[in-house]
């Protein structure tokens, strides 16, 4: 099928600082797709491009096939929900979301049915007549969705638009983008630098860094199967054991960390003896107990600090050399851990192993 | 006890607050109630007080003429300064522009130039230029002047408006033109109000460039002061009481507008 959106080596400098570099990316239609990335790391640049606001040095960007790198933004079948939404203070609700199709030259009834349909659509019916300085956070925010999915864009473009919530409007904004999306089978670019919203929403996350794609991939996979250090780092809470390979058997490789020897799965690389490996292992994949596993990995401990977050208590243990593991540790299994010395234990197929690009050997 | 020495300073700024008001209002009411007497000239005691002096300026058609001409002027010259003066604060927030600090220095220039000095170079370059005194020299004189004043206020209006509104606009599907007339006008809209109002006061009130700039035709102030000199007469404090009247609920309402467009 023809991606609906293609970048084609697309680079965007400005001066001597490249914010996007050789971007190839290509999205499917129909997908919740996120550009996640900490801030500078182009994605940002990479939606304005795409909407036309910002033209690229180099490369080309195809909306369903057709060249539009010098398309101006009025004439690109793309709409955005900008940062601080940019509703029009002057325009009621109905007017603001009415202006697209204005300007597509519909009739005033078509205008009418589309806007109360959309209205219907985030349950704001009866606020078509209100200004946008007399809504709330969450309201302005679906109007803004609104005014942009009305012209019925091929792309609809969101620009981290819900950072400027609190974070439990946010969480239910989450929800409520994920479902619009579903109902209107829109494809979906979102932009944000919060892995939370992106692990929430997507069907596909694209992670950049340095103006680069480092890994894309569905939710489960980047969050299970991390390619890179960065990725490991920057989605969820991770601990990374850099260890050297000791020797291979069958489908796991037995390593060496810190004096300890511990097993893990190969995740598709084929290391040889001597080879340096990070062995991602998140903190609910660890075990903590008091008495030694039977199975798997598993290294004595003590207890450093103990953090009570509600439904979890988080652990700090000491293991091996001062290297320290983050564990989490169920309510029901805080009770049985109160001394200092802890035993931690993992199962080597919890984790997955990525090379140390900077190792030499 | 109170100790009055320590109460000292304030009474004082109260005294000072009392004075200046007097000083303020004591020239203006005494014009006022000049107007009201029924005697032909202008001294103290007021014996008999009467309309007759509105009825007789609202028959003058001197006077008349006088408050059209004025009012005919200060439009084509708000007009003029409203498009020039917005136009010009555009360029000066406008992206790659050059020089835009020496436009907005230019653009004010006309308001701190003493209007002694403005109107004797515009009477310089009319005459340089074969412009004839009278009415196009007056509302260009007026529209130089009150430029800057429509500048600096639209400027501030365009430095508080979010960026990427325009932005929005253009990716719905507006070409610049209609981003312009359907977003960047509308949120000028109590700027440019309250800085046509100013430039109709401007207007009314200027009498050293319409002096010079003028022809036979006169302007209000040109009016009052002709007839101020052939000798002062309660007549000139009835129409002096209008005009006072109208400009300061004119320039009142402009102040309630832009307070009411800054808490928007």
């Amino acid at each position: 099928m023809q991606p609906v959106v293609q970048f084609d080596n697309v680079t965007k400098s400005y001066g001597k600082h490249v914010a996007v570099e050789n971007l190839n990316l290509s999205i499917e239609a129909g997908k919740f797709v996120t550009l996640l990335g900490p801030s500078g790391c182009g994605k940002s640049t990479s939606l304005r491009m795409l909407g036309g606001f910002e033209m690229p040095n180099s490369g080309r960007i195809l909306l369903g096939g057709k060249d539009v790198t010098r398309v101006p933004p009025n004439k690109r079948n793309v709409n955005i929900v900008f940062q601080d939404y940019a509703l029009f203070p002057h325009m009621s609700v109905a007017k603001n979301i009415a202006f697209g199709l204005e300007l597509k030259g519909l009739d005033n009834q078509q205008i009418h049915r589309r806007v109360s349909e959309l209205l219907e659509l985030v349950q704001l019916q009866d606020y078509a007549k209100r200004l946008p300085s007399e809504l709330s956070g969450g309201q302005r925010q679906r109007v803004a969705l609104m005014r942009a999915l009305a012209p019925d864009p091929d792309v609809l473009l969101l620009d981290e638009p819900l950072s400027a919530l609190d974070a439990k409007l946010r969480q239910q904004m989450q929800i409520e983008l994920k479902s619009i999306q579903e109902k209107t089978g829109k494809t979906f670019m979102f932009v944000t630098h919060d892995q939370e919203e992106a692990l929430t929403m997507s069907d596909t996350i694209v992670v950049m860094n340095k103006g680069k794609i480092e890994q894309m991939g569905d939710p489960n996979t980047l969050y299970g199967r991390p390619g890179s250090v960065f990725v490991a780092n920057f989605i969820g809470e991770t601990n990374l054991l850099r260890s050297t390979v000791v020797g291979t058997e069958g489908d796991t490789t037995a390593l060496n960390w810190n004096g300890v020897t511990i097993k893990a799965a190969q995740g598709g690389l084929a290391p040889k003896a001597g080879d340096h490996l990070y062995v991602v292992l998140r903190p609910e994949a660890i075990h903590c107990s008091a008495d030694e596993p039977t199975s798997g990995n598993r290294i004595k401990g003590k207890v450093r600090q103990r953090v009570f977050k509600g439904n979890h208590t988080s652990l700090s243990v000491e293991v091996a050399d001062g290297a320290v593991l983050n564990a989490l540790v169920h309510p029901s299994d805080v009770a049985q851990l109160n001394g200092e010395d802890i035993w931690v234990g993992w199962k080597p197929e919890t984790t997955t192993v990525i090379p140390d690009r900077h190792a030499h050997n | 006890m109170r100790n009055m020495f320590a109460d000292a300073p304030r009474t004082t700024l109260t005294a000072f607050y009392w004075a200046f008001l007097l000083y303020l209002l004591l020239p203006l009411t005494l014009m006022m109630a000049m107007s009201f007497k029924d005697a032909n000239f202008v001294a103290f005691p007021i014996g008999d007080w009467t309309l007759d002096w509105y009825a007789k300026v609202m028959q003058d058609k001197q006077f008349l003429e006088a408050c059209l001409y004025s009012v005919m002027i200060a439009a084509a010259s708000t007009l003029a300064a409203t498009t020039l003066g917005t136009w010009i604060a555009m360029l000066i927030v406008a992206e790659g522009i050059k020089g835009q600090v020496i436009i907005f220095a230019l653009a004010c220039l006309p308001a701190v130039v003493p209007g002694m000095i403005s109107a004797i170079s515009l009477r310089i370059f009319i005459s340089t230029i074969d412009m004839p005194t009278g009415t196009a020299a007056i509302i260009l004189g007026h529209t130089v002047h009150a430029v800057p004043f429509v500048v600096v206020m639209a400027l501030t209006r365009l430095r508080s408006m979010p960026g990427n509104l325009v932005d929005a606009a253009r990716d719905l599907g507006a070409d610049s033109v209609v981003a312009f007339f359907r977003v960047t006008l509308p949120y000028l809209k109590p700027a440019l109000v309250g800085g046509m109002i100013f430039c109709v006061l401007l207007s009314i009130d200027d009498f050293v460039r319409t002096f010079f700039l003028g022809g036979y035709r006169p302007t209000l102030p040109m009016l009052i002061f002709a007839k101020v000199q052939g000798g002062m007469s309660p007549e000139i404090n009835a129409m002096a009481t209008l005009v006072l009247v109208v400009t300061a609920a004119v320039g009142l309402y402009a102040e309630y507008l832009t307070r009411r467009a800054r808490t928007r």
